[in-house]
């Protein structure tokens, strides 16, 4: 009995080590105040901020070009962040960056519905069109990409971050 | 050691998918709260019917239910429920229930679900031929099974119903014959008994931008007019209308400005269209192009053929959104919302020559929540605001000439 209970209790450790070890970090809500804590906690580092959402079609094809992009270029801080307002999306989120091979990336959510708030936060002048990319570079400078990115624009701004270095 | 801290880890992401899930409540949701009410509601649209009543049809809680008001907004009658179940409503920025009223107050509603988990959508419609007591049972637009959003219906003076709506089906014999598909097609269809069946839908043009609201009105008995974010030659998201023949009868796409917006992208910020009695054209857009950026109006005398220079409207600084047009008997209405870092107001000017001219804009409401796109809605002698606010509810509020 005691056995089968020790059994029990390794296969659930187990079961529990493996699901956190193979599970993504989980989406972590963006609310006001979370855009300077982005910019602080990345400061001094090359950071690619893309900001997508699951509905939008252009998204869709581009989500897995910056997957390969993430895998190809570790020396990027990357971080993602779902603009879409539809609710309760956060499996289908996950489950799309998962499948883009961005499961490990800083991946955020929108959690607040005043979503002109967040966006005035970000960049005023935004008006929540997705895919987006800022690129912000050591020194804090921010390279806007609306609409799309070329992986060729990216992978050109990555090897200026290094060479600037 | 080692287990302790994936047990830890195991705890922590219990706790944050525990945070997250509290996340999609009121606080970070677009809606109040979570009930199929009106006080719930995040997107609300009105219509006036015949006898001066106002309809409004609305999302909350997954369902679509619509009610009425016999003194303009002040108060409801108990609410019919469209849906007899949760839907995986369209709830996309751009994306709203629709609502004509006729002559005889037949109802006619149509909007978008998503159908399956890759987002792909389904304009549903339904009548009420009992002054909105009952509906009939949902029924799809078209029997395509490709992905559809962002319906439109205008109401003919015959009591023909037109709608149209942004149709993916279009892409799978581009993508059978190897061919790149960009965006949508504007599809169209009718209905000659006041919405309980559509005629066969059919095309106006092909490969529009996907992911915003169309306008529709008549431009004279008849004669539907559209405008649409198209996509021109090289990837341009810039606007164009096209009035029909006849319903049944898409004329030639007419280009509202160059913007010269060239982007992959779902802006999710359709256009405004209005047509006043002697004909003009007003019509209100976004755009983010290389020759303009922000919230612009034009209008047009020759059906659309040629436009005036546009005009900016707003405050750049306060991000100037959401445009909405009305041509009404005192004249012509613009609104739309601008955001101060706090709080968002919808700011509003008038034209008393077609246009030509307008008063400086003014502030009318404002909210320090997340709120509905401002709408202009008229019972044919006054105009009003249609404003849904997650912390105030919903407004309709008259349209003054003055301050």
């Amino acid at each position: 009995m005691r056995r089968r209970f020790a059994g029990i209790l390794g296969l659930s450790i187990l079961i529990a080590s493996a699901s956190a070890l193979g599970a993504p970090a989980a989406l972590k809500p963006f609310e006001r105040g979370s855009w300077q804590r982005v910019l602080r906690s990345h400061a001094g580092r090359p950071t690619l901020v893309h900001f997508w959402g699951v509905t939008c079609g252009p998204c869709k094809i581009e989500l897995p070009l910056l997957g390969q992009f993430v895998k190809d270029h570790p020396e990027i801080d990357v971080v993602t962040i779902s603009a879409d307002l539809v609710p309760n999306l956060s499996a289908a989120t996950q489950s799309m960056l998962d499948k883009a091979g961005l499961s490990s990336t800083e991946n955020f959510i929108f959690g607040d519905g005043f979503v002109e708030r967040l966006r005035f936060e970000i960049d005023p002048a935004w008006q929540g069109d997705i895919p987006r990319t800022m690129l912000i570079s050591r020194d804090g400078t921010i390279a806007t990409i609306e609409g799309s990115a070329e992986i060729t624009d990216l992978e050109k701004w990555s090897a200026e971050q290094i060479s600037t270095h | 050691m080692v287990r302790t801290g994936l047990l830890g880890m195991v705890a922590l992401a219990l706790l944050q998918s525990t945070a997250l899930g509290q996340m999609h409540g009121q606080h970070g949701s677009e809606a109040a709260c979570d009930e199929p009410t009106l006080r719930c509601a995040t997107k609300v649209t009105p219509a006036f019917g015949p006898d001066g009543t106002l309809w409004v049809a609305w999302m909350a809680g997954g369902q679509v239910s619509v009610a009425s008001s016999p003194d303009a907004g002040h108060s409801f009658l108990p609410p019919s429920q469209v849906t007899t179940k949760r839907l995986n409503l369209d709830w996309g920025p751009d994306a709203r229930p629709k609502i004509v009223v006729d002559r005889k107050g037949g109802i006619a509603l149509a909007f978008s679900i998503f159908r399956d988990e890759a987002f792909n959508g389904q304009v549903l419609y339904t009548r009420s031929g009992d002054g909105g007591k009952s509906f009939a049972e949902l029924e799809p637009i078209t029997a395509s099974n490709e992905s559809q959003r962002f319906e439109a219906v205008a109401l003919d003076q015959d009591g023909t119903v037109f709608a149209a709506w942004l149709d993916k089906r279009n892409r799978v014999p581009a993508k059978q014959a190897g061919q790149k598909y960009d965006g949508a097609g504007l599809f169209f269809a009718s209905s000659r008994d006041g919405g309980a069946i559509y005629a066969e839908a059919s095309l106006a043009h092909d490969n529009t931008c996907e992911c915003c609201r169309l306008g529709l009105t008549f431009a004279a008995p008849g004669r539907p007019v559209v405008i649409f974010r198209n996509i021109f030659e090289g990837g341009v998201r810039d606007h164009a209308v096209v009035t029909f023949t006849d319903v049944s009868t898409p004329g030639e796409i007419r280009r509202v400005s160059n913007d010269d917006w060239k982007i992959n992208a779902c802006p999710h910020h359709g256009p405004s269209l209005t047509v006043a009695p002697n004909g003009t054209y007003h019509v209100a857009w976004y755009t983010n192009g290389k020759t303009r950026r922000g919230l612009f109006y034009a209008h047009s005398r020759d059906e659309g053929r040629t436009f005036s220079a546009p005009m900016a409207l707003g405050r750049p600084d306060r991000n100037p959104t959401r445009p909405f047009v009305l041509a009404g008997a005192l004249g012509t209405v613009m609104v739309w919302k601008e955001f101060d870092g706090e709080k968002t107001s919808v700011q509003m000017m008038m034209s008393h020559d077609d246009g030509e001219t307008w008063s400086s804009p003014r502030t009318i409401s404002s909210t320090s929540d997340t709120s509905d796109h401002p709408l202009l809605v008229s019972n044919g002698r006054q105009m009003y605001l249609s404003w849904m606010t997650k912390a105030d509810g919903y407004h309709l509020r008259a349209i003054e000439d003055q301050p």
